[in-house]
């Protein structure tokens, strides 16, 4: 399962977001995608998924060789699957239904495909431990439990690419670090996993590479550890970045 | 706490609303001007009662199941099947037969022009929306096309009206087509708008996977293997189908397509497979009951459909809202 942007150019609103970007999505690590507030993370994940609505100005995404354009809807949800940073879904609907979201590209869109209990859906709401809550209103869930919900309803799809736009954004450090664990297992089983994460030290922590964005541009792709520097996070955030108790930052100057 | 069990209350909600049909079909039978057992009129009295009665919940059927379409595509369950302008359309287009008095067309039985000027308009309305579509409009692009469409549309209606009070009959006729109603209705507008209906909502619920999936947003959709131009598109083009075979029927009846789909969903959740066959049973109950009190209540002329239809679903409608301001 391999997903690559090559040298991908983004342009939204009349000015380029993302500017001649590449990422190799691997599969068995945690690839964090960094950066300051608008420096295009969210729009790189949109591209990822084929998702931009006036698609790509320059570049290419190929899933498995093929580019991503040349693959159906179905086909593609198969192999990449999307956790968004807040879900516009509001209509009363049980959780167990959410999750089976998740089936319809693969058990079909006939009204009764999906209607009994599917093995996959049990096993994708225990992994994100969402099993107790399958008879409650999605709607009526706090933000982290609607969080594990949609983590659930992407493993559902069985895509083995897993994309993420900040994952713990709200969430407490209890259920933030609970999340991180799962995306780690993930990792550990084969799954290739992309994070937007605004949180360096959860970069550090967590993810195996990192792709450092500013403005648009890549400013470094490889291992977080190499990647997150005080030079560069200086540099792009403006920040001292301070390692000797514990990972701090300060305003600069 | 309870669980939320779609099933369970989707049985619960499908028996009384099978039970209010009973109930309606026997009101809608036995009331009216005119008695059963009449020795020389009484078959023919049935006759026309359950052709009211059945074009009734058609006409219910076909608007709220469109109710149901237009607000799961809009992710808002405040829209009603006019908001894309093939209500308008339908109307404007029986509006326009009855003013032209069907000179123009020969070859067609007088009482089946209402109902085609009204399948005419609405598909005339369609083929804006489709070709707009063909860009690929946004969901706001089609949102504020269908508005202006609409108001578009009314406009154009209204005008009509407004020509045809030259002549008395004809202003009258063209005022209750507006205001909905079932007073006229025969065998050939059922057989008419009956296959609409039924082809509607056979193709809307085979779309219930689609519609779910883009409650949560077209590009949580996508992702999950949606083709959402193509969903888009479908959804518009069935609910065009069931709102013309509505207003074909009845008129231009509000409040239908607005208040049942929304009242179901607070109950049996928002699943599409279990929410349209649903809708379609409410709005056809809705409907037909509605039209029993539009005979019972003692005016000189029977009461417009339309006006029962709101004087009952405004309220009811404001008491969701005040429900669901509470909740």
């Amino acid at each position: 399962m391999s997903l690559e942007a090559r040298e991908v150019t983004v342009r939204r609103g009349g000015r380029e977001v993302l500017v001649d970007v590449s990422l190799d999505v691997e599969a068995g690590a945690v690839t964090g995608v960094l950066g300051p507030n608008g420096a295009g993370k969210s729009s790189l994940l949109l591209a990822l998924l084929g998702a931009l609505p006036d698609g790509l100005a320059k570049g290419e995404v190929t899933l498995e060789g093929r580019p991503l354009a040349d693959w159906s809807a179905g086909e593609r949800a198969q192999r990449v699957a999307y956790v968004p940073q807040v879900t516009e879904l509001t209509a009363p609907l049980s959780v167990r239904s959410v999750v089976n979201m998740g089936r319809r590209a693969t058990s079909g869109w006939a009204p009764w495909s999906s209607l009994g209990r599917d093995a996959v859906v049990d096993e994708a709401m225990a992994r994100t431990d969402v099993t107790g809550l399958a008879e409650r209103r999605f709607d009526a869930l706090s933000g982290g439990e609607q969080r594990r919900v949609l983590l659930a309803r992407a493993l559902a799809t069985e895509a083995r690419v897993v994309l993420l736009d900040e994952p713990a954004a709200s969430l407490d450090v209890g259920h933030a670090l609970a999340l991180y664990g799962r995306l780690r297992e993930l990792a550990r089983d084969g799954y290739a996993v992309v994070v937007v994460l605004h949180d360096l030290d959860d970069a550090l922590r967590f993810t195996d590479r990192a792709l450092l964005l500013e403005g648009g541009a890549a400013v470094a792709m490889g291992p977080t550890s190499a990647v997150i520097t005080p030079e560069r996070i200086e540099v792009v955030y403006g920040v001292t970045m301070q390692t000797d108790a514990g990972l701090r930052f300060e305003e600069s100057g | 706490m309870a669980g939320f069990v779609p099933p369970v209350r989707t049985a619960l909600v499908t028996g009384g609303l099978l039970a209010a049909l009973a109930a309606v079909a026997t009101a809608g039978l036995q009331l009216g001007a005119g008695s059963l057992d009449d020795p020389q009129h009484g078959a023919i009295f049935l006759e026309l009662r359950a052709l009211r009665f059945g074009a009734a919940v058609l006409a219910g059927s076909g608007l709220a199941a469109g109710g149901v379409l237009v607000q799961g595509l809009f992710r808002n369950p405040l829209a009603s099947p006019s908001i894309l302008g093939t209500t308008a359309g339908a109307s404007l287009g029986g509006q326009l037969v009855l003013l032209l008095q069907g000179s123009f067309i020969v070859g067609v039985r007088p009482e089946m022009l209402l109902s085609l000027g009204s399948v005419g308009g609405a598909f005339m309305a369609l083929l804006v929306l489709l070709a707009l579509l063909r860009r690929g409009a946004d969901r706001v692009t089609l949102l504020l096309t269908g508005f202006v469409l609409s108001t578009l549309l009314v406009a154009a209606g209204s005008f009509v009206v407004s020509v045809a009070q030259a002549q008395h009959e004809l202003g009258r006729a063209v005022v209750a087509f507006t205001l909905g109603g079932l007073g006229g209705v025969g065998w050939s507008q059922v057989t008419l708008a009956a296959p609409l209906v039924a082809f509607g909502l056979v193709a809307a619920w085979s779309w219930s996977g689609p519609l779910d999936l883009l409650l949560s947003g077209e590009t949580e959709a996508a992702a999950l293997g949606v083709d959402v131009i193509r969903a888009r598109r479908w959804i518009v083009v069935w609910v065009a189908i069931l709102t013309a075979a509505g207003v074909a029927l009845g008129g231009n009846v509000a409040f239908v397509g607005l208040v049942v789909p929304h009242a179901l969903r607070r109950i049996v959740g928002a699943e599409h497979r279990r929410l349209i066959p649903l809708a379609a049973l409410g709005g056809g109950v809705f409907l037909a009951g509605c039209d029993v009190v539009a005979r019972l209540v003692p005016t000189r002329a029977e009461m417009p459909l339309g006006v029962v239809t709101g004087l009952i679903g405004a309220p009811l409608f404001l008491w969701l809202l005040r429900k669901t301001v509470m909740r």
